[in-house]
Order: structure tokens, then C-alpha cells, then sequence
């Protein structure tokens, strides 16, 4: 089932890369995409029903936390590359890219597909190597346009990414080093399944530092302040659907890594250790985002930074832990993932309408754009946490989960930086999305594809605000008991 | 068995060697130097590995000494040379720190490095020489990359950062399982790649690749 899973995208890959048009690549690459979220959705389905499934001698496995990121992963693949087909395909129309390059953007693509479903499934501390791999992958995908900017934006990218990686390698190395003194020099010494057992008997000393390394090293990659740096270049260079991806699924392969470790770690530190730790770098991003969130000039940054911001949060949730705390994060990753891309779905409608990324530049909107900028503005009040959309509820179970665990001033700052970030967020999207329109912007929508893209992900935003179905409670509840 | 490897002659001379291949890289102007240096800076690692795996007796540890000695002491330092001439780089070397100071650091780094690996009590004897040295070559690895201004430096450091764990790995617990080292291996070498593919792209459009050029995206 997992190595299916795994094949799918791999294969998908090859087969874009030999063929010849644009209706070619784009209906194997569509076909190939429900395939991948079919065996996904597949493999969630049997890890509810089975808990945990493990193939090919241990190096592959799925529990409810990897079937979850399997999930998101899937899901959003899935609509990037609906998405993909009305973006691209302007891009194609207008002469800024030819067949040599949409060929091999959803060769791209579907590779960077495998990576990160490969991060979910690697049953060992090996998902270094994966998650190494997604930022080799989505570099490329990033000078795609030879801009110098996208250029620039790839190459801050691929440079603080895999200095932040080789901390977590050593952080990983430490790790191992901890679990040879009670496995022995096995194979299996890194395998979470049996980490997780004997995780009570490290060395406490060796797992601080090793986490300590991670947290800094998985938290570059997930836009942890201030590792956050290249994240904003890297969200605004590269291409939209890609935009959506990066934001939506790659930061939260990140924080998967992170929470696995933070499980472990846990263990032998006690959890007082590596909760304030995790607090301490949510409440540094919520801080960092503030500011330039308020003065932003480019709505793409601007949603790149609110990416930062929600990373913290989920930081904040692990920190603050116990049931509601740990709850209200893994439901956050979800809830962030899917709004966050509808966002970026939006931005890039608006980026091909108006062929400019400065808020300034662009106005009405809702006028000239009716779906899209309507789709834009209600994305904008689930994405700044306003009821009754999903994002709130699990804004609000995490700051529950703070008052209940007595962090008082971790809370306060927080509830104080997501009201100051809403104040900024929604006055740099009103000044987009209502007034008049300039002149010379024609009424009309870009492309049908990406208004379904979009559609798809407002169901995900509404429903799980007013109704959470039993299956995937059951599931995060699951997860919930993994990280404890 | 572990008290015999790390405290035997060989041992301490392959990690002072590679030490003073560090201290090459810092102390040369020239790309081609710097590269050479690499290389047999790698060439001593894969020498680390082999006397590990023979001392140990595990097989794993002679594949990971072969494939360190095909991958990092020739087919990277390859790479890089082919970069070098393609682009037409000037083989000068422009830095932000200059030599003296550079190697003045590096040797205040090397120490810090031993004194902090030092402090951790827990770290036995035997393997802390190792693992200073490791750290040292980490946080060189790291000043190269801020004080150099070609990116091709910058790709250097990383790599030199990327030996200093291989060397800890090795030192802490023979190296990690053979299918992990096998992954990391095989993520290097993309990294080269693919780093080498920005290089030629920032070349092409910046018509240079002093990465002092690259500062238009801020805030």
C-alpha cells in the first residue's frame, strides 16, 4: 500500500517528462494527481481501520500522525495541480513559459509530491534524508522563471535550508548515539516504532542538546523565527501552485519532524524542557510576523509571513501540550494547510489579473474578480481567525489549552500579537479588495480550474469550522496520543 | 575494542590531518587550491572510515570509506572544477575576512570546539578528540560560508560542515545504518548538483557570482 503510494508520483514524474503538448501533460498530470490523492486517501482509510501498517522490513510505515500528513499532503496536491492547470496554462497562453519548461514543472511537481509523502511514511530518523530532498526539489522548482529575483530567492533558499538541515542532521546523529546505548548498533536504532518504546531510558544530557539542534535545524525548514529569513523570498519567487505547496504542505513536513522529536525528546527531558523551548520560538514568530505583516507591500509576502505566524502558533500548541494544547496544533496544521493554500490560490488569480505583486497596485478586486475576491476576502477572515471558520477553532482550543496549563503571559502575548496581526492582515487586503478599479483591469475570471481549485478548499475552511466528523476527530485524537 | 581505535596513533594523526586540510582551505586565495584541499580532506575521512570498519570489523563502514572516497574525494571535487572553468570564475578568491584573520579564527574556533565538547561530561574519553574536531570543521565549515563571497565557497562550506558530521557520526557510533548513510550520500551529491545548476544560473544572470549581488529581496 505505501510503496504504491510512493511509485504513483515517481511514475507520474516519468511520464510527464516524455511527453509532447500541453493537453498531454496536463491531462497526465491531472490523472496522475487523483491517483496519488486516491492512495492516499486509500491509506488513510487503512490506517484507521489497522492503526499503524509497516512494509519493506521496517524502513516503511504508517501511523495515524504519518497518515495524517499523508492526508494534507494529498489533499493539497491534489487541488495545487488542478490549480497548476489554470495557472501554468495562463503563463502558457501569455508566452512567459513554453512546453520544454511546463513539461518540466510537472515533472517537478510530482516529484516534489513524492518527497514530502516520503517524510510522512519513513519509519526512522532517516527522514533527514526527505526532507533534504524537498528542498533540493523545490529549489528547482523555484527558477523556473530565470528572473533574477526568482534566482536570488532559490539560492537564499537552498543555502539556509541545508545549513538549518545539517544541524538537525547532528541533532539526529546525537539522537542515535542516545539509542545504540539501549538498542545496540541495529538498523532498528533509529526506527520511531521501536525509538518510541525505550525513549524513557536516554541519556537526558545528549537528547537536550540533540533537540535543541533539531528544533533549530527542522525549524529552519518550517519558517521558525528567526530561521524564517528565506521563507518570505522563497513564497513570493516561485511559482503560485508552488507558493501553495511550500506554505501549505512542505512547512508542515517540517513541524511533523519537529513533533517527532519533541515526542522523543520528551521522554527523557520531561516535557517542562522542550515545551518551553517550543514556546519560546512560537511566541518569537507570532512577534516577528507582527511588524511586517502591518507594513507590508507585496501580498504574496504578506501571506508568507502570516505562514511564520502560523508555524508559531502550532509551536505554541505543542509547547503549551496536554490533551487540548497538542489537539488544537495537529488540527491547526490541517486547518492552516488548506486555508493557506486557498489564499495563495487567491493571490496568484489576483498576480495574473494585475501582474503586480505590490498591494498598492491593486484595487476592487471583488469588483473585477466577483469569485475569486469574495473566495480572497472570506479566506482572509478564516486565515486572521475569525469565527466561524476552521482556523478558530483551533486558534481557540490552543489558547485554551494555555490559560488551562497556566502559561498566563505566553497566552496573553499571543491572543495580543493574532489581534494585531488581524488589525494589519485585513487593512492590507480591504485596500486590495474593495475601491474602485484602476483602469484597464477587465472584469472577468482568470480560469475555471483554478476557481474549482479554490472551491474545493472553501468547503474544507467552512465545514471544519461549525463540524468536526467523528473519523478524522477520531484520528486526530490518535495522533494526540502519539505526540504525548 | 572503541578505546584501541580512537586512541591509536593512526587515528589521531588521520583527524590532525584533517584538521590541517581545513586550515589549507582557509588559509588559500585560490578556487583551485581550496577545492584540492577538499578533496583530500575527504580522502583522509574515507581513511577515518576504513580504519573504523577495520578495527570494528563491520563490513557497513568499508562501503560508506568506498563510496566517500568516489563521491566527495572525486566526483565533487570534479564538479566543482568543471564549474570553475565553465563559468570562467576568476580564480581569486574575494573575502569579506581576510587570510590572517581567517586562519586567526579558525584556530580561536578549533579551540572553543575542544573546550565545549570538553564540557559535556557525558561524551567519553575516547571519542571527544574526534568529535572536537568534528565540531571544528562544522563551525569552519560555517565561516567559510559567511566570509567568502563567491557562492562557490558558500557551497565549499557546506560541504565542509557536511564532512564535520560525518566525522562525529563515525566517532560517536561507527558511523549511522548503512541504508541512512546510503540516503545522506545520495543527498549530497543532488545537493552538489543542483547547487551547481544555481551557480550557472546566478552566472547567467547577474554575470557574476558574488553573492554580495544578491540583496534586492529584503523585508
Amino acid at each position: 500500500m505505501i510503496e504504491y503510494l510512493l511509485l504513483a508520483p515517481v511514475l507520474i514524474s516519468i511520464l510527464c517528462f516524455f511527453t509532447k503538448t500541453r493537453k498531454q501533460v496536463e491531462s497526465v498530470s491531472l490523472a496522475g494527481s487523483v491517483v496519488t490523492l486516491l492512495l492516499g486517501l486509500l491509506l488513510v482509510v487503512e490506517v484507521y481501520k489497522y492503526e499503524i501498517i509497516v512494509t519493506w522490513q521496517n524502513a516503511l510505515f504508517a501511523d495515524s500522525f504519518s497518515a495524517f500528513i499523508v492526508l494534507i499532503v494529498s489533499i493539497v496536491g491534489f487541488v495545487a495541480s488542478l490549480y497548476s492547470i489554470g495557472y501554468m496554462g495562463h503563463e502558457y497562453d501569455h508566452g512567459v513559459i513554453e512546453v520544454k519548461k511546463l513539461r518540466l514543472y510537472y515533472s517537478l511537481f510530482h516529484i516534489f509530491m513524492f518527497t514530502m509523502l516520503l517524510v510522512g511514511v519513513t519509519n526512522n530518523l532517516g527522514l533527514w534524508i526527505a526532507i533534504e530532498m524537498t528542498t533540493l526539489v523545490s529549489a528547482l522548482l523555484m527558477i523556473l522563471y530565470s528572473r533574477k529575483s526568482s534566482v536570488e530567492a532559490a539560492w537564499k533558499y537552498m543555502i539556509i535550508c541545508t545549513v538549518g538541515i545539517t544541524f538537525a542532521l547532528f541533532g539526529t546523529i546525537l539522537t542515535y548515539y542516545a539509542a545504540v546505548d539501549i538498542l545496540g548498533e541495529t538498523g532498528d536504532a533509529l526506527n520511531w516504532t521501536s525509538l518510541i518504546a525505550v525513549a524513557d531510558q536516554f541519556d537526558p544530557t545528549i537528547m537536550k542538546l540533540a533537540f535543541i539542534f533539531i528544533l533549530i535545524g527542522y525549524g529552519t525548514k518550517a519558517g521558525l523565527a528567526p530561521m524564517h529569513t528565506w521563507l518570505p523570498d522563497a513564497y513570493s519567487e516561485s511559482p503560485t501552485p508552488v507558493g501553495a505547496l511550500l506554505s501549505g504542505t512542505l512547512v508542515n513536513c517540517a513541524m511533523y519532524g519537529i513533533i517527532r522529536f519533541y515526542s522523543i525528546a520528551s521522554k527523557s527531558t520531561g516535557a517542562d524542557f522542550t515545551g518551553n523551548l517550543m514556546i519560546i520560538f512560537g511566541l518569537l514568530s507570532l512577534g516577528i510576523a507582527v511588524p511586517f505583516i502591518i507594513i507590508q507591500e507585496d501580498y504574496k509576502r504578506l501571506l508568507a509571513y502570516s505562514s511564520v505566524e502560523h508555524m508559531g502558533i502550532i509551536a505554541l500548541g505543542i509547547g503549551f501540550g496536554g490533551v487540548f494544547g497538542i489537539f488544537g496544533a495537529i488540527l491547526h496544521m490541517f486547518n492552516h494547510a488548506m486555508t493557506k493554500s486557498l489564499m495563495f490560490f487567491g493571490a496568484g488569480n489576483i498576480l495574473l489579473k494585475h501582474d503586480t505583486k505590490e498591494i498598492f497596485n491593486v484595487t476592487g478586486v471583488v469588483k473585477t474578480m466577483p469569485v475569486t475576491g469574495a473566495m480572497f476576502v472570506v479566506g482572509t477572515l478564516a486565515l486572521t481567525g475569525s469565527p466561524p471558520f476552521s482556523i478558530f477553532i483551533s486558534e481557540f482550543t490552543i489558547l485554551a489549552a494555555g490559560f488551562s496549563q497556566g502559561h498566563i503571559v505566553a497566552t496573553v502575548l499571543f491572543l495580543l500579537f493574532i489581534i494585531m496581526i488581524f488589525a494589519g492582515f485585513f487593512n492590507n487586503v480591504s485596500k486590495m479588495a474593495f475601491g474602485m478599479p484602476k483602469p484597464g483591469i477587465e472584469k472577468g475570471e482568470v480560469s475555471r480550474w483554478t476557481l474549482f481549485a479554490m472551491g474545493i478548499l472553501m468547503v474544507f475552511v467552512i465545514v471544519l469550522g461549525v463540524y468536526i466528523p467523528e473519523p478524522f476527530y477520531v484520528m486526530i485524537m490518535r495522533v494526540v496520543e502519539i505526540v504525548r | 575494542m572503541e578505546e584501541i581505535v580512537f586512541n591509536s596513533g593512526i587515528m589521531q594523526l588521520l583527524i590532525a590531518l584533517i584538521l590541517a586540510s581545513t586550515f589549507l582551505i582557509l588559509g588559500s586565495t585560490r578556487l583551485y587550491s581550496c577545492v584540492k584541499a577538499f578533496g583530500i580532506q575527504s580522502f583522509l575521512l574515507a581513511c577515518v572510515a576504513w580504519v573504523v570498519g577495520f578495527s570494528t570489523g563491520k563490513i557497513d563502514l568499508y562501503i560508506v570509506a568506498f563510496l566517500t572516497l568516489i563521491i566527495k574525494a572525486a566526483v565533487i571535487p570534479y564538479i566543482f572544477i568543471y564549474i570553475i572553468r565553465e563559468i570562467k570564475v576568476k580564480r581569486e578568491i574575494e573575502l569579506y575576512v581576510g587570510i590572517s584573520p581567517s586562519l586567526i579564527i579558525g584556530g580561536v574556533l578549533v579551540v572553543i570546539s575542544y573546550y565545549l565538547i570538553r564540557s559535556i561530561a557525558v561524551i567519553t574519553e575516547l571519542s571527544s578528540f574526534a568529535l572536537s574536531a568534528s565540531m571544528s570543521l562544522v563551525s569552519i565549515g560555517l565561516f567559510i560560508m559567511i566570509s567568502r563571497k563567491k557562492a562557490i565557497m558558500q557551497m565549499l562550506g557546506i560541504l565542509i560542515m557536511e564532512n564535520g558530521l560525518f566525522l562525529g557520526a563515525i566517532s560517536l557510533t561507527h558511523g549511522m545504518p548503512l541504508l541512512v548513510e546510503l540516503g545522506i550520500f545520495f543527498d549530497v551529491l543532488i545537493a552538489v548538483l543542483i547547487m551547481g545548476i544555481l551557480i550557472f544560473r546566478i552566472n547567467k544572470t547577474f554575470e557574476t557570482i558574488d553573492t554580495d549581488k544578491l540583496k534586492t529581496l529584503i523585508g
